[in-house]
């Protein structure tokens, strides 16, 4: 018969993820916008490289508001 | 140069911290193998798919097939897949949650006994060991191709990365890295397939330059081709594919079964299966579709490709600036860690529940168990790593590899299908079964010569179906109580039991305060059957005009 640990709050565990989540999207899309020469880029790729970038920081900062919000109500 | 890298390393770099800081949060066997049963249903949906995609199947290997032999290859995102994950999400991940288990072979022991469960977990772990080797060896190769470093200390690195995370966060930091990866994966490498039409001109583009131009048979667009295909013959498609591989993929696979365990709810679980077949069907835009007009690139830009299994990369590296190309890298990175996690998680689960746990170290306290997945996991990365020198050098490993899907996929989905929807099936007709069906398998590849997978499945599974409801006829029939609450009859038993107790409860005489049962429907817009219903709907469409 196992003895169980006690397991960590649901809640939290996903609190947390949200949290790293929208962290690692949030700082990849900054690096990736920091390093891309947009103003040499063609027209097509300008297009997309603003906007591929652009949706990948939109959602780490969804997720990273997320993230605290409930970690927050959790303390 | 140095864009691609920094983005590269910033990317490795992140998810290891953000591994450490998620696993600080882990304290027990069921948060470390099931994320604490805490993954809502978007959690399941990225973790999904992201754990389908990976170096071989996804951008790699299916992208070069679909540079080789057209649109075919599609048969995988906008059919099979979908299917196998709306079945497997409204019907075969109920009975998983209420037999309360940890992996698909624990299912078929409390259904049929001990033998089926250890033949079918040794199986799979052989499996997983040569798929993470296998996946570590094309990661290192499209990184020194790419990137231009060294082969050896890339696999490291990434071993390291990923081991990491996945030693101390268990199963939740695998979904947790799995959604960022689904998330790159879809908003970082999509623009490739608008650019890639807008250069073309469009589909008319593509099919006036194949077909009108260069005389690409018209089967090169066809998702489900005639009968002579020589890579994927329609009908096989459908019967071997779709109906047996696809399916038993979907529900016997460790991995893709493992991260719906760890939702919150049963329905979390099926919805967020139901709900990856729509990012299964948008990959055939990542690299199915950009693939099919990579050779008009090609031509015009003067690039020779030499393997198709390279067209991917040479792609991309060649079409691709600086920082859109980095994000690229990450991007495939993320489809082959995922895959590497998810796998990694699940070869440590099935050691220390399927093996470890019966027969080595019985009894012993959580913490014991939770320490030894660790303890597993280290062990796995351990010896993919040494696999990794001869896993795509030595034939034989992945003909066996190839030779263990064939005889463990067909014959899992009949005694599967019996387990659920046959009560009267028992042990020993399903051992028998089983192993009938995996020798037939073998015997039909090395002997008869078939060398079409789907049609291995097809039969092995036909054959193993036969055997084990001839052998269950021939022996006396399962108890009631071991087949209790496991199928599809004893459910429906069960709730009808809890109904018309319900009633006289509330009906008869009360002897005392009953307590107010109240049931939360979910709003209409996270209804599993609508979304089922939908993506059926698309994926109907979708072959009515690729079909």
């Amino acid at each position: 018969m196992s003895h169980g640990n006690p397991s960590a709050n649901p809640k939290l565990i996903v609190a947390v993820q949200m949290l790293c989540i929208g962290m690692v999207l949030l700082v990849l899309g900054l690096v990736v916008v920091l390093r891309s020469p947009v103003k040499s880029m063609s027209p097509l790729f300008r297009t997309w490289s603003i906007l591929s970038n652009g949706a990948i920081v939109l959602a780490g900062i969804v997720f990273t508001i997320g993230g605290i919000v409930r970690y927050r109500r959790l303390h | 140069m140095y864009s691609n890298l920094i983005i590269t390393a910033v990317y490795l770099v992140l998810m290891f911290g953000a591994g450490i800081f998620f696993s600080r949060n882990i304290k027990s066997t069921s948060d470390y193998f099931l994320a604490g049963r805490s993954a809502p249903w978007f959690w399941i949906m990225g973790a999904v798919w992201a754990t389908n995609i990976g170096f071989l199947h996804g951008y790699l290997a299916h992208g070069g097939a679909a540079y080789e032999w057209g649109l075919i290859q599609a048969n995988f995102e906008w059919f099979q897949g979908p299917f196998g994950y709306i079945l497997t999400g409204l019907f075969f991940i109920a009975f998983y949650w209420r037999a309360g288990i940890y992996t698909v072979p624990q299912f078929l022991e409390r259904r049929y006994g001990n033998g089926i469960r250890t033949i079918y977990a040794l199986a799979w772990i052989f499996i997983f060991l040569v798929t993470i080797a296998a996946e570590l060896y094309l990661g290192g190769m499209f990184l020194k191709n790419i990137l231009h470093i060294p082969f050896w200390p890339t696999v490291f690195v990434l071993t390291g990365v990923v081991g990491t995370y996945m030693l101390l966060g268990g199963l939740g930091a695998a979904i947790m890295m799995e959604f960022v990866q689904f998330v790159i994966m879809m908003l970082g490498t999509m623009p490739l397939l608008f650019i890639l039409l807008k250069m073309v001109g469009g589909f008319k583009g593509i099919t006036t330059t194949l077909i009108g131009q260069w005389g690409a048979s018209a089967q090169y667009f066809s998702v489900l081709p005639d009968i002579h295909h020589p890579y994927g013959p329609g009908p096989w498609v459908i019967l071997g594919q779709c109906l047996v591989v696809t399916i038993g993929w979907c529900a016997g696979h460790q991995s893709m079964v493992q991260r719906n365990l760890g939702a919150r709810s049963l329905y979390d679980a099926k919805l967020g299966y139901v709900v990856a077949s729509i990012p299964k069907t948008l990959g055939a835009f990542l690299y199915i579709v950009p693939m099919i007009a990579a050779p008009i690139v090609f031509s015009r830009m003067g690039i020779f490709v030499e393997k198709s299994d390279a067209a991917y990369g040479k792609l991309i590296l060649n079409l691709l600036p600086q920082g859109m190309l980095g994000l690229f890298i990450a991007g495939l990175l993320s489809a082959g860690l995922s895959s590497i996690g998810s796998v990694l998680n699940s070869a440590s689960t099935m050691i220390v529940k399927d093996i470890y746990e019966r027969f080595f170290v019985k009894g012993q306290s959580d913490h014991h168990y939770f320490v030894a997945g660790r303890v597993a996991t280290f062990g796995v990365i351990i010896a993919s790593l040494l696999l990794v020198p001869v896993v795509l050098k030595v034939y034989l490993i992945m003909w066996l590899e190839q030779l263990l899907l064939a005889m463990v996929l067909g014959p899992f989905m009949a005694v599967l299908v019996l387990a659920i929807f046959w009560p009267r099936a028992n042990t020993p007709g399903s051992l028998v079964g089983f192993l009938t069906g995996g020798v037939f398998a073998v015997l039909l590849q090395q002997v008869f010569g078939v060398d079409i997978f789907f049609q291995i499945s097809w039969w092995s599974f036909v054959v193993t179906l036969a055997v084990t409801v001839v052998a269950s006829l021939l022996t006396p029939p399962p108890k009631k109580e071991k087949t209790a609450g496991l199928t599809w009859q004893s459910n429906f038993e069960v709730l009808v039991g809890e109904v018309v107790e319900d009633r006289a409860l509330t009906k008869a005489v009360q002897v005392g305060e009953i307590q107010q049962r109240t049931i939360v429907l979910p709003p209409w817009y996270l209804n599993i059957k609508y979304w089922a219903t939908a993506i059926l709907a698309v994926q109907v469409v979708l072959l009515l005009f690729f079909g």
